[in-house]
């Protein structure tokens, strides 16, 4: 029982690490950008592909693989920027929200003609390697899946609250005339804004990718769940995206280990729906008091 | 300093901006005074470009700074501070003056600016950790005139500073505008409370549904019948 319980949890923390990673990039974007990208967990799945390039058929360590993989990526969400959200930015919303999910259909499809269809395994040189202690045991590919996912968390609280460029993103996010005024280029802070957010997604791709499988529609898997969660953490909510995708990540799982897998989703929806009942800007959203 | 010429700014098929010549000289305070609606702030956001002008231009210092975008025009040397305060409510004061900075390369020499805005403001310096969205009103106001000021600009655009305010901080902000100026910063002032910021001010414009309607030195405007009746109160 006992056993269970820390499976469990150690579960959660696995999967509120990928919600919190790819969700992070969903809410920054939408919080600068304004822009609600249905093309996001696209790039997880693609992370996911271009760490399986590396790391399986390059034959290049996991760890060295993850940041390459991680870079790649944001290269790639910078002309997802230049190509379709610039040219976007002030076409009506609807036009925005067309346009990301074609990228997303794109994307998918894309996909499954350049790696086909089928799931494809992710081996690492940490999935073999357990760690076990009182009769539990874990891959070291879980545990690292939480262990990254705190570093890059770490890194990202520091970028956005001590650097110049962080501030500006915080500006560009809180009041975009006023930023403007300031003289901060707007689409450079959306550039790397995009960037930072294909990275994570990116990070989440290749760090689960090899503890489930990798495939084309393991975005669209991941989406809705997502979503979820940037809403419950309030959209554009950076702090509020990390705690609502572990709370999520702990109740979806210990829903699945306790009660029965067929109930997770339940759960998780149960939770969204009862928090924007009673505190409709989300969990951490940030209630009107500002003075204007 | 500053020369506009037939400046016209739309919003789709409202025409905010009609043609308007205006003209400011160093080390002056003008204001710009006129009615709800019509175009005052309108013609500083297209001095700061955040508005793009439908047609005229605008030269400061000699360069024709029109359709630049609003990074460049900062760097040239002119800050905005625009209606509303606008501050950034979730940054700290200290964070808020910082991104005042923001284009600023000689960031080791900021404290100069730290120093002469808390000497402005003491309250600033008393509030500099606390999150701009938890100031007062006037608090705010004093904030965005001090980040406004951070870029070390040659010319200051400043929208309705006194708006929303109690007379006596009313009062303290046209001292501070004064003072500012006295230093040597040239000054853009609109005002709804057209008695004072003609009182404080060289010259005035009085815009009127989009255009210049009657300009001359503040005295004058002070003493002319139409400004008296329409905007004095009289
Ligand atoms: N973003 C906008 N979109 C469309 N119309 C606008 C916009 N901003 C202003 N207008 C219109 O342009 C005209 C001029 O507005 P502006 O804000 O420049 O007036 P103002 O003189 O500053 O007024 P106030 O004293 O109320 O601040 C108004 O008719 C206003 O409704
Ligand atoms: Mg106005």
């Amino acid at each position: 029982m006992f056993q269970e319980f820390v499976q469990q949890i150690v579960n959660g923390l696995v999967l509120g690490s990928t919600y919190a990673l790819i969700a992070l990039g969903l809410t920054m974007i939408y919080g600068i950008l304004g822009i609600v990208n249905w093309a996001h967990s696209e790039l997880y799945m693609l992370g996911a592909f271009v760490g399986v390039f590396l790391v399986v058929h390059l034959k290049l360590p996991f760890l060295l693989g993850l940041v390459l993989a991680m870079l790649v990526m944001a290269l790639f969400g910078m002309a997802m920027d230049l190509l379709v959200f610039r040219p976007l930015r002030s076409a009506p919303e609807m036009n925005m929200i067309i346009g990301t999910l074609g990228i997303s259909i794109f994307l998918v499809q894309a996909a499954v003609i350049v790696f086909s269809p089928n799931p494809v395994r992710f081996p690492t040189e940490f999935s073999d390697a357990y760690l076990s202690f009182m009769g539990i045991s874990i891959t070291l590919q879980r545990l690292m899946v939480f262990c990254v996912t705190l570093v890059l968390i770490a890194l990202l609280n520091y970028i956005i609250k001590y650097t110049t460029v962080g501030k500006a993103m915080r500006a560009c996010e809180q009041n975009r005339d006023a930023a403007k005024l300031m003289g901060i280029d707007i689409n450079r802070i959306s550039l790397i804004t995009c960037a930072i957010g294909a990275a994570l997604a990116a990070a989440a791709g290749t760090l689960v990718g090899p503890i489930f499988l990798v495939s084309p529609q393991m975005g669209l898997a991941a989406i809705s769940k997502v979503f979820a969660v940037v809403i419950l953490g309030g959209m554009g909510n950076v702090p509020g995206a990390i705690w609502a995708a572990f709370i999520l990540g702990l109740a979806e799982s210990l829903t699945a280990g306790f009660i029965s897998s067929y109930y997770k989703d339940v759960v998780t929806f149960c939770i969204l729906i009862t928090v924007l009942i009673i505190k409709p800007a989300g969990l951490f959203g940030r209630s009107q008091i500002e003075k204007v | 300093m500053l020369k506009i010429r037939d400046l016209s700014v739309h919003y789709g098929k409202i025409k905010a901006v009609r043609q308007i010549d205006m003209d400011i000289a160093q080390g002056e305070i003008v204001s710009l005074i006129g009615a709800n609606g019509a175009g005052k702030s309108t013609t500083l956001r297209a001095l700061s470009g955040l508005v793009k002008a439908a047609g005229g231009s605008v030269e400061f210092e000699g360069k024709d700074i029109t359709g630049w975008n609003a990074k460049s025009i900062v760097e040239a040397g002119i800050s905005h501070c625009p209606e509303g305060r606008q501050i950034f409510p979730r940054m700290t004061v200290m964070e808020n003056l910082e991104l005042g900075a923001y284009t600023r390369k000689d960031t080791k020499n900021l404290s100069v600016e730290y120093d002469r805005i808390f000497e402005y403001f003491p309250v600033l310096a008393q509030r500099r950790s606390q999150m701009g969205g938890t100031l007062s009103g006037g608090e705010q106001q004093m904030l965005a005139i001090g980040r406004a000021l951070m870029s070390k600009p040659k010319l200051l655009l400043l929208d309705e500073p006194s708006l929303g305010l109690a007379p006596l901080l009313v009062e303290k902000i046209f001292e501070i505008i004064q003072n500012i100026n006295r230093e040597g910063m040239t000054v853009l002032l609109i005002e709804q409370n057209a008695w004072q910021a003609l009182n404080i001010a060289n010259r005035g414009y009085v815009m009127e549904t989009g255009s210049v309607a009657v300009t001359g030195a503040a005295s004058e405007l002070l003493h002319n019948d139409h400004v008296r009746r329409a905007y004095l109160g009289e």
